[in-house]
């Protein structure tokens, strides 16, 4: 790509390379590794996720007062199921844009264009991710602690392994969102300090 | 302080030059009129979210049978907001929401837009208000979708046959809710534009 540059452009890039060059360049980098970060952070949440399912020989209340194998699945909820969407849309989305923030590193000149639209779509992942975090956080609160106004008795003292499988899937989708509040903070320094990116 | 400027400079007699800058500063203000149309909602809206959950109190006498000889004796019932966690986030958050876009809009009129630290430290704000107000909503809904659906799986039971004014209450809260997130997002998209128009 660089080699379709006019002489024109590459004398003037070799008069703006010292000072222009350093900062651009770690900040695309910055860039590049948070992304990969995000990818990470939702391939892992899905995984930890759906590799939850446990079964339990539990008691039922009923007369035949037999202990039967019941199991948790993720799938039970539709919090979870909300949660594996979205974050599998975070994980992709993530994989997606580090190739395009890495092609365009090895590429010198990057338009601003391009980060406002990153810009953009970051906000709405965080909106979706967040909202994930939010409501598999809530239900697994209420399986770890019960709600004694309205019935609703804590599981997790049955179902161990699985409440943990969600407590880290959750500590994972915490740690995304704050990967992409990361990201939106270094566009908007970067399109505010004029690093031409 | 605008409109100065701008006099100032067409009895300076700078005409050509005048006309560029003229539209420049009505773009900037037209900007800037959005910004203060949408914090003012996002005042409104999160205050009405945060008053409308906090109020949702609802008693219902229910028929309890204690003894199976004796006929069912009725008590009454109270659902309560701050009993469950999630809605006391919720509430919580869109508090937050609330204060924050009532300082921002003061700081928003105040500054008119000259003390470029202030904005920078406003549009982290309003980055993270974006976080916290989607994860009340994902809490609430989760925990308002419980309720209406109940968990066959790990027998919980549902309640919004019971309270269902409660339960209306608060989706009401939750729509309101997101609305104001929208105002916030749109805050976001709308400096992160002003920046890459200065570009």
């Amino acid at each position: 790509m660089a080699s379709t540059y006019t002489p024109t452009s590459e004398s003037e890039k070799a008069v703006l390379a010292p000072e222009v060059r350093a900062p651009s360049r770690s900040f695309a980098l910055a860039d590049v590794i948070l992304r990969f970060l995000l990818f990470a952070s939702g391939l892992v949440a899905v995984v930890v996720m759906i590799t939850s399912k446990q079964t339990e020989l539990v008691p039922i209340p009923m007369p035949p007062f037999v202990r039967i194998p019941r199991s948790a699945n993720f799938n039970h909820s539709p919090a979870f199921i909300y949660f594996v969407a979205a974050l599998s849309v975070a994980g992709i989305y993530g994989l997606i844009t580090t190739l395009i923030s890495f092609f365009s590193l090895l590429k010198v000149a990057r338009g601003s264009k391009l980060v406002f639209h990153f810009v953009i779509f970051d906000v709405l992942l965080l909106g979706i991710v967040a909202a994930a975090t939010g409501s598999a956080g809530a239900v697994a609160y209420l399986g770890l602690k019960g709600n004694s106004h309205v019935q609703w008795r804590k599981i997790c003292h049955v179902y161990g392994d699985f409440c943990k499988h969600i407590g880290s899937s959750v500590a994972v989708s915490l740690f995304g969102s704050i990967v992409l509040v990361l990201l939106i903070l270094l566009s908007v320094y970067a399109l505010s300090k004029r690093i031409p990116k | 302080m605008e409109s100065q400027y701008k006099e100032s400079n067409n009895i300076g007699g700078i005409e050509s030059g005048g006309g560029d800058k003229e539209v420049k500063v009505a773009n900037k203000r037209k900007t800037r009129g959005w910004d203060v149309v949408l914090r003012f909602l996002a005042v409104a809206l999160s205050l009405a979210a945060a008053v409308v959950l906090g109020l949702d109190k609802q008693t219902k006498t229910v028929a309890v049978t204690l003894v199976p000889t004796l006929p069912p004796v009725n008590i009454p019932v109270v659902a309560k907001w701050h009993h469950l966690s999630a809605f006391v986030y919720f509430v919580v958050a869109n508090a937050i929401a609330c204060g924050h876009a009532a300082i921002s809009l003061l700081l928003t009129l105040a500054n008119k837009g000259t003390n470029k630290g202030i904005s920078i430290l406003i549009i982290i704000l309003d980055l993270i208000m974006v976080a916290l107000l989607f994860s009340g909503i994902g809490s609430a809904l989760a925990i308002g979708l419980m309720g209406y659906e109940g968990n066959s799986h790990v027998r919980w039971p549902k309640v919004c046959n019971v309270f269902g004014k409660f339960c209306n209450q608060a989706a009401a809260a939750i729509g309101l809710s997101g609305a104001t997130s929208l105002a916030f997002f749109l805050l976001v998209v709308l400096a992160t534009f002003n920046l890459h128009k200065k570009h």
